[in-house]
């Protein structure tokens, strides 16, 4: 992955997700039974990160406990969304690469087998948290 | 290198990369040291089939792009439910190509 390519790919799930999240407050559609994700529409019982939209739209509103209740990947994704434009923008108009060399060091932390398990649970842990609650 | 130990390389590790890279492969490697043969051996190259099957039946939670190395894209996999449905469809076509591109990264460390 290179720099350019990583920086593009973000632009387009930045859009993507913004507008997902814009279409989704519009037509609020809390109680209705779409949902996109394949896991949840093949198996029945939701995936490790039901519910991230939700809790995106309550944290959007206020709700910080309620946005964890509903599921703490939420705030996970809330922070990379409120983050991530602004720091692209910075290295795009300065042409660094500061993004870029975090993003290397990220997957290289996040490839140590302590820390890879630990999240792993954590993930496992959500996931059953998440057919729990039944979202 | 001789073009013996060359062709053996290639022929038992054809379908581990892409087309294109075969030749420029096959050159290095008779350009390169007889003292790298041991870690060429050795380096850790993932099937492209096995990873589009993962990627079939677990790709929705992002643990295709974990096996093939690209831990930064598959949390971010993870926590979209797939790219809500869209990124999983795409990286069943995809994932083949990507698995074949991070094992040419891995070889190319010792050519």
């Amino acid at each position: 992955m290179t720099r350019n390519r990583l920086y593009l790919f973000l632009v387009l799930g930045l859009l993507a997700g913004y507008s997902y999240i814009l279409w989704e407050s519009y037509v609020r559609i809390f109680n209705h039974p779409f949902t996109p994700c394949i896991f949840k529409n093949i198996t029945g019982i939701a995936c490790p990160s039901c519910g991230v939209t939700r809790s995106v739209l309550i944290l959007l509103h206020g709700g910080l406990k309620s946005a964890i209740l509903m599921n703490p990947l939420g705030l996970v994704v809330a922070t990379i969304m409120s983050i991530t434009p602004f720091w692209l923008l910075y290295d795009v108009l300065l042409k660094k690469n500061t993004l870029y060399n975090s993003y290397l060091k990220t997957e290289k932390v996040l490839k140590i087998p302590l820390i890879a398990i630990l999240l792993f649970l954590l993930i496992a842990a959500n996931w059953a948290w998440n057919i729990h609650k039944g979202l | 290198m001789d073009s013996q130990k060359v062709d053996m390389f290639l022929m038992t590790n054809a379908k581990y990369f892409q087309a294109k890279h075969l030749n420029y492969i096959r050159e290095r490697l008779q350009a390169a040291d007889d003292s790298k043969w041991a870690m060429i051996q050795s380096a850790d190259l993932k099937d492209p089939t096995t990873s589009l099957l993962v990627s079939i039946f677990a790709g929705s939670i992002g643990i295709d792009r974990f096996i093939i190395g690209d831990v930064g894209l598959g949390v971010g996999k993870l926590l979209t439910c797939g790219g809500l449905g869209i990124w999983y469809l795409v990286d069943i076509f995809l994932i083949s190509d990507a698995t074949k591109a991070k094992n040419m990264e891995k070889l190319q460390m010792f050519l």
